[in-house]
């Protein structure tokens, strides 16, 4: 039995189906990300989660209770809104205290557990302000500080930082996976931001259109998406997806790819059964940039990389690397380089390329041809 | 060249432009306001001063006008009447009207019509709001009529000509009028508090009544502060309200200030009288209004 079991839960304003059938479990402790574009739905899951919103159909357990009928206070979670949602006639201390209060704490107590989570989040010299007076980073901090104080089995995340700049985010992001680390309490996190959702979490549900595309580890997702919407997502920048015609070779998969002046055959790895079925037909190879990179910086655990000449057509320095856009199958591909393997445009450049890492998808189902 | 030609009559030219515009623009309003206040405020302190009947006089006379005022038995109970009258009328609207706008913050179905619905009073003028009051209240004619008609001749509903009653008439009336207005107020103010806010205290664990017992309503300071400031000066200035409903009576029982003033000024010969009674509202107002707004100035300033 998980910490949260989601269980084909389905929801729909009217005829409008905004959830269509959701399934997630996880485990005591984890750390599961809700990542997808506006609109997908993610708030909408997590307000179920917490029973701000009622379920339309499947079912809610957190722990072994279901919880489809208890109210949000009921349910021994605690919750972190996008915009904060700090009382705005209370100061930060009676913020942090009022959860405390109305679940009748003696005040003794109250203050110690106010004074250990002003500690823990540095936030002791804000107590007798109002949210008013404080700037966005620090409402964060309160607005944490009030879900902890509550030592809720479960910890929900609204898209908690993405009203931060970008260097306070950064901060941020990094305390929040300290925080759990030391706490070890399960957390639903919800964000747009795929950088967050592959640094914060233990496991990953990509949602499009109110339904899960893959739940999966970060790395087996990032290593092998369930089809080209996660495999676009996750990854900045996004895999390249290139159309090419699929051969067998000597149990392998072969492929074209056309620089404009020349065809260059490219050796994947050995062919699998569902990819035989398109040999002969169109399909989709998708490339992430850095295994698309200089002959320097290459390096496979297997060895067999495959060398191609390309066309630079424009170079964006990164500092670390150069991304480095070239043509294949008229499609613009982008390669990770090192800055002095770059080239300029108009040069022609080698690039060399991971076969183990290449996918294959089918253009139509759009599902990764494993 | 250019330059220099840009530089020198023609810059200093548009700069003269840029300050006097401006003020230019401003100056009828600000003379307006300046003449139609101030002046008529000092007029009206000036002759609080003198010894004026029915026409003004200037010659200096010291107090004699206050002395009077404040041996008036008649100016003390209007002032009772407007504690009456202004203290009700101010506590009962805001909490209807505040009341309202909760109940309407519910997300219920015809909002727009009921909030319509409860606005329309204020489109009347207190003329027609006192006259329609008179008929409903009349013994006569209204409620106790209607009540009678329909068999239920026990019931006495006539405190528009009790002496001891009538001023709560005056409050009825008032209150109809205005308290949608300040629901509108209030409930401007609740669709302006964050929805997250609300779904964090039930997550705290708190039940409706609570959030807006301890969270919504507090929130809502500033408006119950605009809300209290306009009530307070229609209750000072009401005039035409009671004129039309009781006109005063019956005898002075829902005599107020404006209709003392009024009528010793205009109608009984008695300039200064009345210029004196004006002051003294003018302090009631300020003492009530000044403590308030610089209060709130300050805790703005503090941040
Ligand atoms: N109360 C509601 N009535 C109708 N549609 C809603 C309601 N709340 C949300 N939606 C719709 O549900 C979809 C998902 O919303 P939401 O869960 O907020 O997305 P996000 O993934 O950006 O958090 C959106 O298209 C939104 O318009
Ligand atoms: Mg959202």
């Amino acid at each position: 039995m998980g910490a949260l079991s989601i269980r084909n839960v389905k929801k729909s304003f009217g005829n409008t189906h905004i959830l269509k059938g959701i399934d997630l479990e996880i485990e005591k402790g984890q750390f599961l990300i809700l990542v997808g574009p506006s609109g997908c739905g993610k708030s909408t899951l997590l307000n179920m989660i917490a029973g701000l919103d009622d379920i339309t159909s499947g079912e809610i357990a957190i722990g072994d209770r279901v919880v489809n009928k208890l109210s949000p206070k009921d349910r021994d979670i605690a919750m972190v809104f996008q915009s904060y949602a700090l009382y705005p006639n209370m100061t930060v201390r009676k913020n942090i205290a009022f959860g405390l209060d109305i679940r009748k704490v003696p005040k003794p107590e109250q203050e110690e557990i106010i004074a250990r989570v002003a500690k823990t989040l540095q936030i002791e010299h804000l107590l007798d302000r109002k949210p008013m007076q404080l700037s966005g980073g620090q409402r964060q901090r309160v607005a944490m500080g009030r879900a902890l104080a509550r030592n809720p089995t479960l910890f929900l995340f609204d898209e908690p930082l993405s009203n931060l700049d970008a260097k306070l985010r950064v901060e941020m992001r990094s305390e929040i996976k300290l925080l759990h680390q030391r706490l070890g309490t399960t957390i639903v996190y919800v964000t747009h931001d795929q950088i967050e959702a592959m640094t914060l979490g233990d496991r990953i549900a990509v949602m499009k259109d109110g339904e899960v595309r893959q739940f999966g580890s970060p790395q087996q997702i990032y290593d092998a998406p369930a089809d080209l919407y996660v495999a676009g997502f996750i990854g900045s920048p996004s895999m390249n997806f290139i159309p090419v015609q699929l051969r067998e070779e000597d149990g392998h998969a072969v492929v074209e790819l056309d620089n404009g002046r020349a065809v260059q055959k490219v050796r994947l790895s050995p062919i699998s059964d569902s990819q035989r079925a398109f040999v002969g037909k169109q399909v989709v190879l998708g490339i992430r940039p850095e295994q698309l990179t200089d002959p320097e910086s290459a390096h496979s655990e297997h060895g067999n990389l495959q060398t191609l000449q390309a066309t630079v057509a424009i170079t964006e320095p990164t500092g670390p690397d150069t991304l480095v856009t070239v043509t294949f199958n008229g499609i613009k591909t982008v390669a990770r380089c090192h800055p002095r393997a770059a080239g300029a445009p108009g040069q022609q450049v080698e690039l060399t390329l991971d076969p183990t890492k290449a996918l294959l998808f089918d253009p139509t189902s759009e599902k990764r041809l494993a | 060249m250019t330059a220099s030609r840009q530089g020198a009559p023609g810059f200093s030219l548009s700069r003269l432009a840029d300050v006097i515009l401006p003020k230019l623009v401003l100056a009828p309003t600000v003379l307006a306001c300046l003449v139609g206040f101030y002046v008529f405020i000092g007029w009206t302190a000036w002759l609080s001063f003198t010894e004026s009947r029915l026409l003004p006089r200037y010659e200096w006379a010291g107090f004699v006008q206050y002395v009077e005022l404040f041996g008036n038995e008649r100016w003390w109970g209007a002032m009772q009447n407007l504690g009456i009258f202004g203290g009700l009328f101010i506590l009962v609207s805001l909490a209807l009207g505040l009341l309202m706008a909760v109940l309407l913050d519910q997300k219920i179905r015809f909002e727009g019509a009921i909030r319509t619905l409860y606005l329309y009073p204020m489109a009347l003028s207190f003329i027609v709001t006192g006259t329609a009051w008179k008929w409903i209240l009349n013994p006569g004619l209204g409620l106790e009529k209607m009540a009678h008609d329909w068999g239920f001749t026990g019931v006495t509903f006539d405190w528009i000509i009790n002496p001891d009653f009538a001023i709560y008439t005056v409050v009825i009336a008032g209150v109809w009028q205005s308290s949608g207005f300040v629901m509108a107020l209030f409930l401007a103010g609740l669709r302006g508090v964050d929805d997250s806010i609300i779904k964090a205290a039930q997550m705290d664990g708190a039940s409706l009544p609570t959030i807006y017992t301890r969270i919504i309503i507090p929130s809502l300071r500033p408006v119950f502060l605009s809300a209290f400031m306009i009530l307070a000066h229609i209750a000072v200035k009401s005039f035409d309200l009671v004129m039309a409903l009781t006109g005063g009576g019956p005898g002075f029982a829902t005599d107020l200030p404006s209709i003392f003033m009024y009528q010793h000024g205009f109608t009984r010969g008695q300039l200064g009288l009345g210029a004196a009674s004006a002051m003294m509202m003018l302090f009631t107002a300020c003492a009530v209004v000044m403590p308030l707004l610089y209060s709130e100035l300050r805790r703005e300033r503090r941040g």
